[in-house]
């Protein structure tokens, strides 16, 4: 051993990082040199006189507010805007719909004399029929991988493309039975990952939301589905939040309800108490909604936040 | 102080995908297991129990929204502590604070159980460590305090630190260095004065 690895080996020795050989070393060379043991002793002062660090003692009043700062952010995590699809709203869109419908039948008859007079409804699709390849038979339980979206286009057709033998990619829209049918079968079926379930939740959820559209009941049924039985709480939240955003109807309520008295995970039950609260103050009181949130905000045993939660849900609604 | 938060490693996995859920109690736990350790870093680092507790609080915020990017290859002690040198840094950077030591500053909360003479002697020592503290520069006291207080190995500072196993020993030997020169100084002042 060098005198100028001296630093070194002592530091390595007082951190008990050096091993045997090093140590022999050392002591060999302090035994033989009085400069460096007197410098080692030096090392040795300093070493002691930084003392020993026990960890610092939490006051009661930092542990109080620090617990409750961690509360607050939890449930800053977990906040969503909630948009509740107001019955008028959609009503009045209708009613913009058969106006616009009606305008332009007048027109048509009026430029093309020879034009039916009415049009057989059978006549008209209300989809056009999705463009690209045809549609998977679902029934086979096809194994669809690298599923991809796009955003809708200017017409609200979304692009789902995937691989079977080749890369396939359908356009259309998500209220279209078909293509609905596929969007849940990714869903509940197809996803092998949770992201790729999360993904296809999220697009359609976001879809839903943006075009106000009543959401197709196959979208329903894999959503509902996922929320009661998926193993993964991240999805079965993102299932929450999306069925939270479509119309209430006895099939999402029952989804909820069951979700918030079985749901494993507070997270879930919290999403759950918000919609059936939602729900609640949008149409009358749902005696089952009610008699459960009072449940739950009554349960000793239930997380604070679902309590609390549940307990101001009851409050805002006009029983 | 060694850390014996190591051995826990699986569970504090386990607390931070309860986080991940959603659940409070996750991040109410690693608050109980780690904000002692954490409080004191800071305490060291930057020399103010006020701010330190700041910087600890901000820690465990840090840790719930970013509880998705922990990517498990360091272990969640060193997640935690390599969070709280850098909230350290930017603090630091944030108020502008010279390396000044504020002595004056909020005393620790006093133990009851021990004597006035015991407890002003404590406060001699911690203040006498402040200061050796305070001449090492903040790579080297970030360095030195993780391994000499925390028991961390050096391969565990460095990826605290985010540098490599021979820069955590350059940097500890050299705050060696200068606290043995600071110490020998002081007791030649002690001895003048004596």
């Amino acid at each position: 051993m060098e005198c100028r690895e001296l630093t070194a080996r002592v530091v390595d020795r007082l951190l008990g990082q050096a091993d045997e050989p090093s140590l022999l070393a050392l002591a060999e060379h302090l035994a033989g040199c009085a400069a460096c043991a007197g410098e080692a002793e030096g090392i040795e002062r300093a070493w002691e006189g930084l003392g020993s660090d026990p960890d610092a003692r939490l006051t009661g009043a930092f542990r109080a507010r620090s617990l409750q700062l961690i509360e607050e952010e939890m449930l800053r995590q977990r906040i969503r805007t909630f948009r509740p699809r107001g019955p008028l709203r959609s009503l009045l869109r209708y009613a913009a719909a058969v106006v616009i419908a009606a305008g332009l039948g007048y027109l048509v008859r009026g430029v093309s004399p020879e034009a039916p007079a009415a049009i057989a409804p059978e006549a008209v699709s209300a989809f056009p029929p999705p463009a690209g390849p045809a549609l998977p038979d679902l029934a086979a339980s096809p194994r669809l991988s690298n599923v991809t979206f796009t955003p809708p286009d200017g017409q609200g057709r979304i692009g789902i493309a995937y691989d079977t033998t080749a890369r396939q990619t359908v356009l259309g829209r998500p209220e279209d039975p078909a293509v609905a049918r596929l969007l849940g079968y990714i869903v509940s079926h197809n996803a092998e990952t949770a992201g790729e379930k999360s993904r296809a939740i999220e697009l359609v959820s976001n879809h839903y939301r943006a075009a106000d559209a009543a959401a197709s009941p196959d979208i329903v049924r894999a959503l509902t589905a996922t929320l009661r039985d998926d193993p993964n709480p991240g999805v079965r939240r993102k299932a929450a939040d999306a069925l939270a955003g479509f119309r209430t109807t006895i099939e999402i309520r029952a989804a909820f309800l069951e979700a918030l008295r079985k749901d494993r995970n507070p997270g879930v039950r919290l999403a759950a108490v918000e919609a059936l609260a939602a729900a609640a103050r949008e149409g009358p009181p749902d005696t089952e909604t009610i008699e459960s949130l009072r449940e739950k905000a009554f349960d000793p045993r239930e997380n604070g936040f679902v309590r609390a939660k549940a307990a101001s849900a009851l409050k805002a609604i006009d029983l | 102080m060694v850390l014996t938060i190591a051995a826990g490693l699986t569970d504090d996995r386990a607390l931070l995908d309860r986080i991940r859920e959603g659940d409070t109690s996750g991040a109410a736990e690693l608050f109980e297991r780690y904000a002692p350790a954490i409080l004191r870093f800071a305490d060291r680092l930057l020399a103010d129990r006020a701010v330190a507790e700041e910087v600890t609080q901000e820690v465990f915020l840090k840790l719930i929204s970013r509880a998705h990017q922990y990517d498990g290859r360091a272990g969640v002690s060193s997640w935690l502590f390599a969070i709280a040198a850098n909230a350290c840094r930017d603090r630091r950077r944030r108020d502008r604070r010279a390396p000044v030591i504020p002595l004056d500053g909020l005393p620790d909360p006093p133990d009851r159980t021990e004597g006035a003479e015991r407890g002003l002697l404590d406060r001699e020592r911690k203040d006498a460590v402040r200061r050796a503290l305070n001449a090492l520069s903040e790579e080297q006291r970030e360095a030195l305090v993780l391994a000499r207080y925390h028991g961390m190995p050096y391969s565990e500072v460095a990826q605290v630190l985010g540098i490599s196993v021979g820069a955590v020993k350059t940097r500890i030997f050299r705050a060696v260095e200068t606290l043995k020169s600071h110490f020998s100084e002081g007791e030649r002042a002690w001895n003048a004065v004596n």
